[in-house]
């Protein structure tokens, strides 16, 4: 008989003839009926159709026969009896129609008791064996299997479970047969078209699944050395990856659990090219729901449990060396997410247990070795990157800390520390890996580490818990260890910039090492991303050192022992070469830190226990000693940086010269001072910045108090104010000074005690700070500018009212006749400028036009408290404290845009506008000293 | 003749409950070929079976006419095609005394008889007249047939019962033909082809002459006897071997295909099942389906001019696809649906069932392998 030409034509056909067996049958004319079924099941024998076309055909076809099977159980006895059919529809000629009607006739013969079910079933089963084309046999076996589903005798489980997987071989050999017909270039539709009727084979594993319940005797030795043998035997890629995968799903995962061993051991034997890994990783899942089910269940007897008696671990370790031993062919690709589930296997069964990762990462590191380091691919290369980082989804590790505490799902972070500090296995993969790698590598994990500080402080309490409290001594060496590990890991990025770049020709993966190389040439301070980090780890470990100690009680132990521990960081950053310009500011951070704790300490001890002078001595030389590390570093950045970071130095040399005075150690400060005093004579070259560094040296100076013991201060103060002096610009050297003037004139620190009015042991020179401001009166009159010359004179003016408001006329020798003598000088200095311009008339009229405007934007711009403001309808210039001029946007007062030579750059209309600054600055201070003769009447006498 | 004259009387036979017997439809063959499907209804009967009947002849137009007897006889015999039948001179020696009065329409006038196995007669009514119709019941006891009836491309076998009215003038007959089937008896299965066939022909040529010999003598007696110790014979051998072998046979095509095809005996009654399977050892043959078809060979004539015909009695697809090496493929043919016909063998001819395996590769080519089998009627 032949079908139909196309699989729209062949549904009609079917359609029609199902209209016309329906036809028959309600007319009760069987023979009829089956003939029209006869033709319509023809159209299953069509060899054109794909996989999902003929699934179309057999879904309407089922739907007719399924009505068949119903009239012929309605009218078994009566009509027609059924034993009579099973034997009538064998004379089909054709081997498809005549299958699939006997499996019609022959199951709804199956649902009378009287019928012969097993010999039916058998008979049934044996006579598929005539259709031999693949995807016919396996629709029509899957239709033997769905038919029988709810039919198979009861009381035979074996006989069932026989049954089935018999269907299940035969389905499974005409499966991986499809493979292998028709011509080698469609190989590859082949193995599409698999993959569409993977399901119906793999149906018979859950149908089978369904059958054997919980009787395990069964599955174990009947049905699954069958079903594996049948894996096996097959030697097909995509049929042993799917069928294990689908053992993996559908059987009970106690099963899985019981037969492990014959699981993996299956594993062995397959194709070489079936990726393992996948069927392992499914096992390991399904053994992880078994244990979180578990755990649900009974959370509380999870130590007592069956199943933690069974060497899950021990199992799998055994199967992974086998494989690597009988495989060595395995590729890294396919060997690491072996590992890796193995690893997620382990978390979840052993969650405490390190040696297990250890290992594992020791596995990996022999294979990596036996693999040839050289021949690391780019693919495997991602690998390693998932494997070491622990980027696997799998791995139920949370950064969160809400889960209960006995909970198996560890916080990834704790994990990857412990994972450091313990798995010396772990390094020395970590160490194989390309240096592009490693820093990824490290990155991330520092990037877990660091993760949710916060929440790491909730999480002290069980992380206590992971070590008895009766370890505390030893803790603190085990820490250091753990420092050191965590370090040792993190070299590649400490000596990131340093070493040579390991590959730079292969061009694109190496971007960032090609960027970093390049401004490392610069040698610039570019933000660097990683140094930071590292900046962040010191601080990281630091804090998270001295919490643990405070905790303990162990302040004096932990004092020591964290400084053991920031040495052993200082040691191993200082590989970094030019790095520890970013990473030894945060060290040093650390030890002021220390230091201060250090004086709380003495100071504690001073006060309970006075008479331990041991102690005491002890912990004041700690401070000293600390005090050497410190400028070590210092000394150290200074090496390896040469002059690219004076600046740094100077203000880290004051920052520890200010701690050490206030620490009373003045020995130790002017050592900085004059540390910092050399940095500023021999480096620091260019005017603008020894301007800053001065003034900054002149802050420091001017708020320490232990110098003035042996002149320290005197000579310091000197120096000071003469560097200011020999600056190159004048302007530069006139601030300078009547700044330094300060120097002589100190004021309240309220932090330690101080008072003004009360304390009455200032240091306080008035002849020496008059000198200064007449010193830089004359080097402001000498400037030949004319608008700077005056600006100039107005900020002496303001200092010298700051002088006159502060202190008696007899103390600071800052006279009203001084004052009211420069204030005529600007005057005078003022007019000549206003002749230099020609309209005089303009002026005035701008002049007076300003007074107004100009008077809002004092108020408004209070950033530009010391510096005289110019407005126009477009924009604000003001000068700032070091001659730089500042353009003030007028939209947002706030924010200002900086324009060191907006002078010259904005062109003439800017430069006209200059003028107005020292004018209108003085036009500020008037009135300042018009308003301040309200409260003060010494101010009456100030003639503006 | 008859064509030009109607014959002034018409005679009708009917056999005793013709209606109530079994009937089997047979496929009558006329030269016409549009008569080609038409089917003919006919009585059945077995061997030893008495045939009893009613002829009732009509006086045409009531006239009288005048006989020189009436004659009832019973007729077996096997038709050739005449361009083969003119080839055994031996046999038409024997038979060209009856051949003329066969040449009656209701029997296939391409085919001469060549031997007529079966002839008795005996006399109705004596020379007279017959002036208004009359029945005249007639009966042949116990008849012995010796061959089953058949009929196929060159050969048939032929049973029937004639009247005849003699004349003067030319006789008016008429025949009325009836089915035999031959059964074996349930519990013996016939002989073993191979050992037993040759010892078989020649029983049946011998037989074959002796009832042709005592045709004409209307001794029924001693070919019935005849008959019976050929059973006889049979059955002590039948017995022997009533354990049926499985037949096995090796199939192949060098380097291509090697499969086994194995059956369960190489006997079956027509109501049998032949169960069997198919091993497959080797294929590299792209195999689009499989098939079993049984085939009947009639063969005819004598060794000199044999002609032989194969018509294809059933085809049954037992395999969809290709197999591959180690599957074995079930067969199961149940026969008993099918209108088969049972081995049958004489000098003149002999019918052979054979069972054959078609393997129809995707490029369309067929191979075959036929093996012979022996079937028989049982009741």
């Amino acid at each position: 008989m032949a079908y139909a030409d196309s699989p729209e034509n062949a549904i009609a056909v079917i359609k029609q003839r199902t209209a016309l067996m329906n036809r028959c049958l309600s007319q009760h004319k069987l023979m009829e009926s089956l003939q029209h079924t006869s033709i319509m099941l023809t159209e299953l024998r069509n060899p054109n159709l794909s996989p999902k076309k003929y699934y179309e055909l057999y879904v309407i076809i089922f739907d007719s026969l399924t009505n068949l099977s119903t009239y012929l159980i309605e009218n078994h006895p009566q009509n027609h009896h059924l034993a009579d059919l099973y034997e009538l529809v064998q004379y089909t000629g054709n081997v498809v129609p005549r299958l699939y009607l006997m499996i019609t006739v022959g199951t709804s013969y199956l649902t009378f008791n009287e019928a012969p079910k097993k010999e039916i079933l058998k008979d049934m089963i044996e006579m598929c064996r005539g259709v031999q084309n693949p995807i016919r046999g396996l629709f029509l076996r899957y239709y033997l299997s769905q038919r029988t589903k709810e039919l198979l005798p009861e009381d035979d489980p074996s006989f069932n479970s026989q049954f089935i997987m018999n269907n299940f071989i035969e389905m499974n050999k005409l499966w991986v047969r499809l493979q292998h017909q028709g011509p080698l270039r469609e190989r590859e539709t082949r193995t599409r078209e698999r993959k569409e009727l993977q399901i119906l084979v793999g149906s018979q594993l859950v149908r089978l699944s369904q059958i054997i319940d919980d009787n395990f005797q069964m599955y174990k030795q009947d049905i699954l050395p069958t079903i594996l043998e049948q894996v096996i035997q097959c030697r097909d890629l995509v049929s042993q990856e799917y069928l294990l995968d689908v053992i993996c799903q559908v059987f009970a995962d106690e099963f899985h659990l019981k037969t492990l061993d014959t699981l993996l051991q299956t594993t062995l034997h397959l194709n070489p090219d079936v990726s393992i890994n996948k069927i392992v990783l499914t096992l390991v899942d399904r053994l992880n729901d078994y244990v979180t089910r578990q755990l649900e269940d009974d959370p509380n007897a999870t130590s007592t449990n069956a199943y933690l008696d069974m060497d899950v671990f021990g199992t799998f370790w055994d199967y992974l060396t086998v494989l690597n031993h009988e495989r060595p062919d395995l590729s890294l690709q396919q060997f690491i997410p072996l590992v890796e589930s193995v690893i997620v296997l382990s978390l979840k069964w052993y969650p405490n247990n390190f040696d297990n990762l250890n290992k594992l990462f020791e596995l990996v590191l022999q294979k990596t070795k036996d693999y040839g380091q050289k021949n690391i691919s780019l693919e495997s290369e991602h690998l390693f990157l998932v494997l070491l980082s622990f980027q696997n989804s799998k791995l139920q590790l949370t950064s969160s800390t809400t889960a209960p505490p006995n909970s198996p799902v560890t916080s990834k972070k704790h994990f990857i520390f412990q994972l450091i500090s313990q798995c010396q296995a772990y390094k020395n993969i970590l160490a194989l890996q390309s240096i592009s790698l490693q820093k990824k590598v490290v990155n991330e994990i520092i990037d877990i580490l660091m993760d949710r500080e916060v929440e790491e402080m909730a999480d002290n309490d069980s992380e206590s818990k992971l070590h008895p409290p009766g370890h505390s001594a030893y803790l603190v060496i085990e820490d250091k260890l753990q420092v050191q590990r965590l370090l040792s890991i993190c070299e590649p990025l400490i000596i990131s910039r340093s070493g040579p770049p390991a590959n730079v020709a292969s061009s694109d993966t190496n971007i960032d090492e090609v960027f970093f190389n390049r401004h490392d040439e610069e040698e610039s301070w570019i933000l660097d991303p990683i140094q930071e980090k590292l900046a962040h780890l010191i601080h990281w470990i630091m804090n998270t050192t001295s919490r643990k100690q405070t905790m303990k009680n162990k302040i004096q132990f932990s004092l020591e022992a964290q400084l053991e521990i920031l040495l052993l960081i200082k040691s191993s950053f200082i590989k970094g070469g030019i790095n520890v310009k970013y990473t030894f500011p945060a060290i040093i951070t650390n030890f002021w830190k220390l230091m201060r704790k250090c004086r709380m300490i003495q100071e504690y001890l001073l006060k309970k226990r006075p008479d331990n002078k041991t102690l005491l001595s002890h912990y004041s030389n700690l401070l000293k000693q600390m005090f050497k590390f410190v400028s070590r570093c210092i000394n150290d950045i200074f090496n390896s940086c040469n002059n690219s970071c004076t600046d740094l130095i100077l203000k880290l040399n004051l920052q520890c010269a200010i701690l050490a005075d206030q620490l009373q150690l003045n020995e130790i400060s002017y050592d900085f001072f004059s540390q910092a005093f050399t940095i500023f004579e021999e480096s620091l070259s260019d005017s603008k910045t020894q301007l800053q560094a001065l003034i900054y040296i002149a802050q420091s100076l001017q708020k320490t108090r232990s110098l003035y013991k042996e002149a320290y201060y005197d000579s310091l103060i000197v120096r000071c104010t003469l560097h200011g002096s020999k600056l190159l610009k004048k302007q530069d050297q006139c601030r300078a000074v009547y700044l330094c003037s300060h120097l002589w004139w100190a004021t309240e620190i309220s932090n330690i005690g101080e008072e003004e009015g009360i304390t009455d042991n200032f240091y306080r020179d008035g002849k020496r700070v008059l000198e200064c401001l007449q010193r830089s009166l004359r080097v402001a009159d000498s400037i030949m500018d004319n608008e700077q010359s005056c600006e100039l004179m107005v900020e002496i003016l303001n200092r010298c009212l700051y002088y006159f408001i502060h202190g008696d006329e007899s103390e600071t020798h800052i006279s009203i006749k001084y004052i009211n003598g420069l204030i005529e000088l600007i005057k005078t200095n003022l007019k000549s400028l206003k002749l230099e311009d020609n309209s005089a008339s303009m002026i005035t009229n701008s002049i007076s036009d300003l007074h107004i405007t100009g008077e809002n934007n004092v108020k408004t711009s209070s950033n530009a408290d010391d510096g005289s403001v110019i407005t126009d309808k477009e924009s604000n210039v003001a000068i700032g404290s070091d001659g730089t001029y500042i353009q003030l946007n007028t939209l947002n007062g706030s924010s200002t845009l900086i324009h060191g030579v907006v002078a010259t750059a904005s062109g003439s209309k800017l430069l006209h506008q200059l003028k107005y600054i020292p004018i209108h600055h003085f036009q500020r201070t008037c009135e300042y000293i018009e308003s301040q003769r309200e409260v003060d009447d010494r101010f009456k006498v100030i003639y503006v | 003749m008859s064509i030009f004259f109607k014959p002034p009387i018409d005679i009708e036979i009917l056999f005793d409950n013709e209606e109530s017997r079994k009937h089997v439809d047979i496929a009558t063959r006329s030269s016409n070929s549009s008569y080609k499907s038409m089917k003919e209804s006919l009585p059945v009967y077995e061997d030893g079976e008495s045939l009893g009947g009613i002829v009732t002849l009509r006086v045409r137009d009531s006239k009288k006419v005048d006989h020189l007897g009436i004659k009832v006889s019973v007729i077996g015999s096997i038709d050739m095609l005449k361009s083969h039948g003119s080839g055994n001179s031996s046999s038409k020696k024997v038979t060209s005394s009856t051949s003329s009065s066969s040449s009656n329409g209701s029997v296939d006038v391409r085919k001469n008889s060549v031997d007529q196995f079966l002839c008795q007669s005996y006399d109705l009514c004596p020379a007279g007249e017959l002036q208004h119709s009359q029945s005249f019941p007639f009966l042949f006891r116990d008849l012995s047939k010796r061959y089953e009836s058949y009929k196929g491309k060159n050969v048939d076998v032929a049973y029937y019962v004639k009247v005849t009215v003699m004349r003067k003038s030319t006789d008016i007959s008429k025949i009325k033909r009836f089915w035999v089937y031959l059964y074996n008896s349930v519990t013996t299965a016939p002989n073993t082809l191979s050992a037993n066939e040759t010892k078989a022909t020649t029983n049946d040529i011998a037989g074959g002459n002796y009832a042709a010999d005592n045709a004409s003598d209307n001794t029924q007696t001693k070919s019935t006897q005849g008959e019976a110790g050929d059973v006889n014979q049979v059955l002590p051998i039948s017995r022997s071997n009533n354990e049926p072998k499985p037949v096995r046979l090796d199939i192949g095509i060098e380097n291509c295909l090697h499969i086994e095809f194995e059956y369960a005996k190489s006997q079956y009654s027509l109501k049998e099942v032949i169960v069997g399977r198919i091993y497959f050892l080797l294929t590299r043959l792209r195999i689009k389906h499989m098939e079993l078809s049984l085939i009947t060979r009639e063969s005819s004539g004598l060794q000199t001019s044999n002609v032989m015909t194969d018509s294809t009695a059933i085809r049954y697809e037992i395999m969809d696809g290709s197999s591959v090496k180690g599957e074995t493929i079930p067969i199961r043919l149940f026969l008993s649906g099918y209108d088969l016909t049972p081995n049958m063998s004489c000098n003149y001819f002999n019918v052979k069932n054979y069972l054959s395996l078609v393997i129809i590769d995707e490029d369309g080519r067929r191979y075959f392998k036929q093996s012979e089998i022996t079937l028989y009627r049982t009741r």
